[in-house]
């Protein structure tokens, strides 16, 4: 890692949160606050949206937050999620490898990693009530549900809303004015 | 009709006034507080409301720290002129989002506060937390400005007066109006009380105008009016007829006496001119008899000559008689000379002018202490000469005889007696002791005319006295004269009556 690289990283951070994926790879500290805030969302979109009730097995079943590929977080999502309940469910955090583990989730983090295996992800899941996260730009032009983007240096949110009511799930509106809604068309994907 | 200060019109109105003005004022207050405090909640009601929507929808700005939905949401406020302020703040006590949006953030208190709404100087602060699911995720801080409610009030409170001043100037109406309907009655029938006192006109009758208390009140008013007037009549038609009774007796006893005074006087004048005109005929058959007793009398037999002398002897009782009368007549009509007269000198006078009676007789006088006392000398010793012969006479057959002559003082008068143990009398006839010509013996017993006690009856009466008598038939008896202490001035009412 250049030693430049690595310092001005830590100005910038230390200034702003202000940063690239290309940085947020060099920068340690800057990319650990992204996903510290990246993973506070993930747990605010447990109570933003609704899901059909067939999604859960019981009332008090918890609230699956699933990370398909490498884990950004670290420890982050895990301290945030701790002890906490939404609707009586309790959030729990799974870690996948494969589209094949992934069996009771609510929320699914798809990771840049898996951007390449992105379409095949998504059309696995089909319309099963999972409310998709992604990193990618065109993640939601994808088909995914909501996806993280980050505009002048903050995190905007981009959501497909066709794809979630497609997928049985209901977006608070207080969250959708907090986002950019993209329009696909239906049967894109 | 005016009313005099502190009538009973003025109280009633001011009664009203003070009643209705105090309730008006009382009430305004009630209103103006209850309004206030109303008004308030309602503000802070709103306020909260208000509040509590804009928390609500705050809440995914938070969760997802947009800072320009917040101040956009914020910014819905400028729809309400009276909210000043208001701040977001983030879980962690952090300023997050800012109204109105180019307000320096120094404006805003560092920290949120205390959950709740406070009044603070002319400015409502509500604090609400924002909760999604009972989660916090900030802090939303409101200050609204209390112009509208002191405008609010102001209004009120200008309503609430002119409400107030219309209310009294209507009770102030209606107090005087009411008033009349018990101050006029107890007007009408105080100057009815007025005129009956002023000009005891017991005619005047209250007006009865209405039937309460207060026409009870005049009704009894009247009744009493009539009463008064009914027996007022009564008394002075009473009055009338005392007085018109009064003067004719009065007129009636005037004329009596005047015509007894002029018989009084005629039959003084006859008896008087009669007993004085008797004489010389009297004198003349004395004399003539008296003559031919001396020019005949040897040549006339026994029986004759008797006749003569009791010829002779009436003529003199006759004219005897005649003096009395005379005497007894003088004493009615004789001037009194008023004087002290000593009793004792005038008892020893009296004793030693009839000393040619009591030659052959053996009398014990029992003289007593004798004062002296006030009257005519002359009338006096008349009487007492009665008494003392009277007292001779009748114990002519007594030996020894026993006169005792004393002075009993009592409360007003001086009681004057002559007692005697002679022939006395029968208690039975002491009325016509003092009588002219009554007599209880008869004169061949004991000679006298008649005339005696008589006169000892007006001279004593003359004196404003009084006389009268004791005895016993054989066992004597007692002649009291009773003489006034202040004895010169009845008198004197005596005689002029």
């Amino acid at each position: 890692m250049p030693l430049l690289m690595r310092r001005l990283a830590m100005v910038l951070a230390a200034t702003t949160l202000s940063f690239t994926p290309a940085i947020a790879a060099t920068s340690a500290p800057a990319v650990t606050q992204e996903y510290d805030l990246k993973a506070a969302f993930l747990f605010n979109f447990a109570q933003f949206v609704e899901w059909p009730a067939q999604a859960f097995a019981s009332p008090t079943a918890p609230i699956v937050i699933g990370v398909l590929g490498e884990d950004p977080f670290g420890s982050g999502l895990d301290e945030i999620v701790e002890g906490e309940t939404v609707h009586e469910h309790p959030l729990v955090i799974r870690r996948y490898h494969s589209i094949a583990q992934i069996d009771s989730c609510q929320i699914l983090f798809i990771s840049l990693s898996e951007s390449a295996r992105l379409d095949q992800v998504l059309k696995a899941l089909g319309h099963r009530s999972v409310l998709t996260v992604g990193e990618a730009r065109d993640f939601t032009d994808r088909s995914g549900m909501i996806g993280f983007d980050l505009v002048q240096r903050r995190v905007r949110l981009r959501i497909n809303l066709v794809a979630a009511t497609d997928a049985g799930l209901t977006i608070s509106s207080k969250l959708l004015r907090q986002a950019q809604i993209v329009r696909t068309s239906r049967g894109s994907n | 009709m005016s009313a005099p200060r502190g009538s009973i019109r003025q109280k009633l109105v001011t009664a009203m006034m003070l009643t209705s003005t105090t309730v008006v004022i009382l009430t305004g207050a009630a209103l103006i507080i209850y309004d206030t405090i109303s008004s308030r909640q309602s503000l802070t009601r709103r306020l909260t409301t208000q509040a509590e929507i804009l928390a609500a929808n705050s809440t995914a700005a938070l969760a997802f720290e947009n800072t320009d939905d917040a101040r956009q949401l914020l910014s819905g406020l400028k729809s309400d002129p009276s909210a000043v302020m208001a701040a977001l703040y983030d879980r962690r006590g952090q300023l997050f989002a800012l109204y109105p949006a180019d307000a320096p953030a120094s404006m805003a208190p560092a920290a949120p506060g205390k959950v709740g709404s406070r009044f603070e100087s002319q400015t409502l602060v509500i604090i609400e937390p924002v909760e999604e699911d009972g989660r916090m995720l900030g802090t939303l801080y409101l200050k609204s400005d209390l112009r509208a409610l002191t405008v609010r009030r102001r209004v009120f409170a200008l309503v609430v007066l002119l409400a107030a001043a219309g209310s009294v100037a209507v009770a102030f109406v209606l107090a005087n109006w009411l008033q009349s309907g018990i101050a006029g009655p107890v007007r009408l029938l105080a100057n009815a009380a007025e005129q009956v006192a002023q000009g005891r006109d017991y005619s005047v009758r209250a007006k009865v105008a209405s039937d309460d208390e207060l026409g009870l009140l005049s009704n009894a008013f009247n009744g009493m009016l009539g009463e008064i007037q009914q027996r007022d009549a009564a008394l002075r038609a009473s009055e009338a007829s005392l007085r018109q009774l009064n003067s004719d007796l009065e007129r009636r006893v005037q004329a009596r006496t005047a015509e007894l005074q002029v018989s009084n006087r005629e039959l003084e004048a006859f008896s008087y001119s009669v007993s004085h005109d008797l004489r010389a005929p009297l004198r003349h058959v004395d004399g003539f008899a008296d003559l031919l007793t001396r020019h005949a009398g040897p040549s006339l037999d026994d029986k004759s000559r008797r006749y003569l002398a009791t010829i002779s002897d009436s003529a003199k009782s006759m004219g005897v008689l005649i003096d009395d009368l005379l005497s007894f007549s003088r004493m009615g009509r004789s001037e009194m000379q008023h004087a002290h007269v000593s009793l004792r000198e005038m008892v020893a006078e009296v004793r030693q002018g009839m000393s040619s009676d009591l030659t052959g007789r053996e009398i014990v006088w029992e003289i007593g202490d004798l004062p002296d006392v006030v009257g005519d000398a002359a009338m006096l010793r008349a009487a007492l000469t009665n008494l003392l012969s009277n007292a001779v006479k009748y114990t002519r057959g007594r030996s020894p005889a026993r006169i005792s002559i004393g002075v009993r003082e009592e409360n007003d008068e001086i009681v004057l007696y002559v007692r005697d143990n002679g022939a006395g009398f029968d208690m039975a006839y002491q009325d016509k002791l003092f009588g002219v010509f009554q007599r209880l013996h008869s004169a061949e017993e004991f000679e006298g005319t008649g005339i005696g006690l008589a006169n000892v009856r007006r001279i004593v009466q003359r004196h404003g006295g009084r006389v009268w008598a004791e005895g016993k038939v054989g066992e004597g008896a007692a002649f009291f004269i009773a003489l006034p202490r202040a004895g010169s001035a009845q008198a004197q009412h005596e005689e002029a009556a």
